[in-house]
């Protein structure tokens, strides 16, 4: 067994990882998205390899810049905007002028995939929605992402990570029976996961036309990515009812649940299979209960399952959170205990594992990122660079890759189709960085596309 | 349900001009149904040996949406998966999660317990494109089995490996014998952590809450599959298999990054708010007399507009909560009197009449210059029930109904993206243990 968690040690090591090839590579994606659910997309293939181009207008730029909760800027930038929008390209493009439309075509033309998740049909209406875009690049790929979809009645309705959840009905299934409270899942996550469901949806699709040579049209609304995954549906055209709410029970397994310790810490335990629960039964020492509810339907009938939680959530609550996950370990059922944002960040396996990165960037300095969706043990994630002040790639980009001349490029200027940032935290770079002496921010250009 | 097509509003200035254009209806009028059209991962073959596992079996549900070969290796009893069920309630035996996975999927039974069945999964290895499996780290490995064999059998294989605390370091190795369970990957993703009242509320409603349905095996699912799917892509280029690695407890840390990011710059974990958003204010569901709304209005224009709306803006309400910063949600006393203040005009109101309202002020918002730009955003919230019953979901054909012989009529979530040239789909449900033993062996294990 030792020997086998030192060959995975050695297959993900983190500290090798930076010099593993990455699976996107060469891969280019405008995007044309704001707030959470495009950048969830576009970050997670930023951060597998490929260049995304974040296109924002000058000034403000994305808005969810601007943001910080509770007005709690870090190094005078929203926090979340350096997990969302790391390793990206920034680089503004005025739409509303003829020259900037002229830009994004020329940028088109060496993209792959772009995504953008404003209000159905805007971005046709913009002029780079995918009819206008497949005109220059035949084959690139184009996600749109936006609540509803792109058809059907209720396109054009606004929408939000929250009225998502509520159209989805996501936001009805937490919480207590019985009462009228309702919770949202948290954290917007109603952005996150169907922004997170995007890039798997736009990594099918670069298989595709790989094999083909075909891109495609994507249509993602939030709404259908988080009816996916509810049971709710098929329960009620089988049933005739609404699954209810259970509180802090688990209805699939018995028992399952959440309960206070006898230290007043939160565990969470299960046992979902014939083994877990009788590996449960020794741990608690009621070793008769296996013979009395053998299979796993029986345990889950309301009234069983009732009484199941009910004795053990008794034996929770009188010990300690620590003796119920040794003794989950020595025996072998499901237990964890609820770690808040604070446990998570100094947990030390997660550290270990990558899963929080520390990570020393040239303008922030130390940050800590959450860990890449998956890992992978030849072509892993890498962390490049956080979030930059808006237009900061523009010279990069437009000099570097298209070849613009340095009288284009301050023709553009001048004509403020390129822009920079404004005065405002979240725009701008941080007080005590120099940005006229940074090369990145003042490429002069090798002439000619570098590749 | 009818099938005529209601009357569309537009409500986006600029909707009507582009969705005029003839090339992106019928572009849009392509993308309705996936008849005809090719598979993206057509060719693939996926073996998912995933046991008590949904994280796998959700992965192996994507691939398969997507045209792989996806054969489901399960004991001669079947996975317990099968009946792990909301209260019991079962269709000929199976339970609901495991039929609504249940999507083009084969199934064979294989018992890895077995040298016998080892070398039978050894010889489908050797033809496979992707390994799913759930198993504790390790334990594939010390069947002879595990990424260090197979890859030698089979160097282009991808094999992705699901576990709570995932294959190496410290707590993987310490927790390998600890089975994973959804409830047990909220807890330890930091999920559930930030559901729930606030500390200062009544228990057990101020306790850390479960999400409820399987919010961490979907995410962690998902993850796999990316991993998965990202493999094939380097595969493409590099000709090499490789291993991916998924952990249920990074699952809600690392997809919604919030946990990381508010635990990295505040230093302390952030509190449970109840109803109430972090960032935002109002945004969260509100009652009406009929039911519940929600109402997303955090931007200080769209809370003027929402005032107005509800016919409150008055000079000592707007003068107290008038911008964002008035109305952070660190002092919950003063969130629950404007809740309080703006329940007691939404509950005069229902729902339907309320989202009515604020459509019509977005439409006359929008023509109006003096307006402010503010758009309240207002939605009914649905049931699930109800939102099936939505005719935008039927346009879009969201559900699905089936009628089998043997499962009897049902209805499931599908076509979760529309596509134009590969979109996912369902091709048939089936649920059998061992339905395509005779298949695979013939297919794959003749040799």
């Amino acid at each position: 067994m030792e020997e086998y968690f030192r060959f995975a040690k050695e297959l993900f090591d983190p500290a090798k990882a930076k010099n593993k090839p990455q699976p996107l590579k060469g891969i280019r994606v405008l995007d044309f998205t704001h707030f959470i659910y495009g950048p969830t997309c576009t970050g997670i293939l930023a951060r597998y390899g490929a260049e995304v181009i974040k296109i924002e207008e000058p000034g403000s730029g994305d808005m969810l810049r601007l943001g910080a909760w509770w007005g709690k800027y870090w190094k005078h930038t929203n926090p979340l905007s350096h997990s969302l929008h790391l390793n990206k390209y920034f680089v503004t493009i005025n739409l509303k002028k003829p020259e900037g439309k002229e830009l994004v075509y020329r940028l088109a033309e060496k993209a792959d995939v772009a995504v953008e998740n404003l209000a159905a049909g805007t971005a046709e209406a913009w002029g780079v929605g995918y009819t206008q875009l497949r005109e220059v690049k035949p084959d690139i790929i184009y996600l749109s992402c936006s609540t509803y979809g792109q058809y059907g009645p209720l396109r054009f309705f606004p929408g939000w990570d929250l009225l998502a959840q509520a159209a989805a009905g996501t936001i009805t299934i937490t919480g207590y029976p019985g009462t009228d409270k309702y919770y949202k899942l948290p954290d917007y996550l109603g952005d996150f996961y169907p922004g997170t469901l995007g890039a798997l949806v736009i990594l099918i699709a670069l298989y595709y036309r790989k094999k083909t040579g075909k891109g495609q049209y994507i249509d993602l609304a939030q709404v259908e990515t988080m009816t996916r995954l509810l049971p709710h549906f098929t329960y009620f055209s089988i049933t005739g009812q609404e699954l209810e709410r259970t509180g802090n029970i688990d209805p699939t397994m018995s028992p399952a649940f959440i309960h206070k310790t006898r230290d007043g810490k939160f565990v969470a335990l299960a046992a979902g299979t014939d083994d877990q629960f009788k590996a449960l039964c020794t741990a608690i020492g009621r070793n008769d209960l296996p013979a009395k509810y053998p299979t796993q339907l029986e345990r889950l009938k309301p009234e069983n399952a009732q009484e199941l939680n009910r004795l053990t959530q008794e034996w929770v609550s009188q010990r300690n959170a620590r003796e119920i996950v040794d003794l989950a370990k020595k025996h072998g059922f499901p237990a964890a205990e609820v770690v808040d944002d604070y446990q998570i960040t100094h947990e030390e396996w997660r550290r270990e594992r990558g899963s929080v990165e520390t990570f020393y960037d040239e303008m922030y300095r130390e940050f800590l990122l959450p860990g890449p969706q998956a890992l992978l043990s030849k072509s892993p994630a890498k962390v490049n660079w956080l979030c930059r002040p808006v237009g900061y790639h523009n010279r990069y980009v437009l000099k570097g890759w298209l070849g613009l001349s340095d009288e284009e490029f301050e023709e553009l200027e001048k004509k403020k189709v390129i822009g920079y940032w404004d005065d405002r935290p979240g725009a701008k770079p941080p007080i005590y960085y120099d940005i006229t002496t940074d090369q990145m921010f003042n490429y002069q250009g090798d002439g000619g596309d570098k590749a | 349900m009818t099938t005529k097509q209601p009357k569309e509003q537009v409500l986006i200035r600029y909707g009507g001009v582009a969705a005029a254009k003839k090339e992106r209806e019928h572009l849009l009028a392509s993308m309705m149904s996936p008849e005809g059209k090719p598979e993206a991962l057509e060719g693939v073959v996926v073996i998912d040996a995933s046991y008590t596992n949904f994280a796998g079996i959700v992965a192996a549900s994507f691939f398969a949406e997507f045209g792989a070969e996806v054969i489901k290796v399960e004991p001669p009893e079947g996975d317990p998966a099968r009946k792990m069920t909301p209260f019991g309630v079962t269709v000929n035996g199976v339970g609901i999660p495991f039929l609504m996975e249940a999507r083009n999927k084969r199934y064979c039974t294989i018992d890895l317990h077995t040298e016998e069945g080892r070398k039978d999964f050894a010889k489908l290895a050797k033809k496979a494109d992707i390994i799913i499996e759930s198993f504790p780290a390790g334990q594939m490995d010390s069947w002879g089995i595990g990424y260090r064999q197979l890859s030698q059998l089979n160097p282009r294989l991808i094999y992705i490996a699901i576990t709570p605390y995932g294959q190496y370091g410290k707590r993987a190795e310490e927790f390998a014998q600890v089975p994973d369970a959804d409830i047990t990957a909220q807890a330890a993703s930091g999920l559930a952590s930030i559901i729930g009242d606030p500390e200062t509320g009544e228990e057990p409603y101020n306790w850390p809450t479960r999400a409820g349905a399987w919010m961490a095996w979907y995410m962690a699912g998902t993850q796999a599959a990316i991993g998965g799917t990202l493999a094939l892509l380097f595969r493409e280029v590099s000709g090499e298999g490789q291993m991916v690695d998924i952990a249920t407890a990074d699952s809600y840390a690392t997809l919604a990054q919030y946990p990381v990011i508010a635990g990295n710059t505040w230093r302390k974990a952030r509190p449970r708010l109840g109803r109430y958003d972090f960032s935002m204010c109002p945004y969260g569901i509100f009652k009406t007399k009929d039911g519940f709304v929600a109402i997303a209005a955090g931007r200080d224009n769209d809370f003027r507009a929402l005032l107005k709306i509800l016919d409150l803006f008055k000079r000592e309400v707007e003068e107290e909560f008038k911008t964002i910063s008035d109305r952070i949600t660190d002092d919950l006393r003063r969130i629950d009197k404007l809740t309080a203040h703006l329940e007691g005009a939404t509950t005069k109101l229902t729902s339907d009449e309320l989202v009515g309202k604020t459509i019509n002020y977005s439409l006359k918002a929008i023509r109006s210059k003096l307006s402010g730009g503010g758009i309240p955003f207002v939605m009914k919230v649905e049931s699930p029930s109800t939102t099936m019953k939505n005719l935008h979901w039927y346009f879009r054909k969201s559900f699905q109904q089936f009628d089998d012989p043997k499962l009897g009529k049902f209805v499931l979530p599908v076509n979760f993206a529309k596509m134009s040239e590969t979109p996912p789909r369902v091709k048939w449900v089936s649920c059998e243990i061992g339905k395509d033993n005779d298949y695979v062996r013939q297919k794959y294990l003749s040799e």
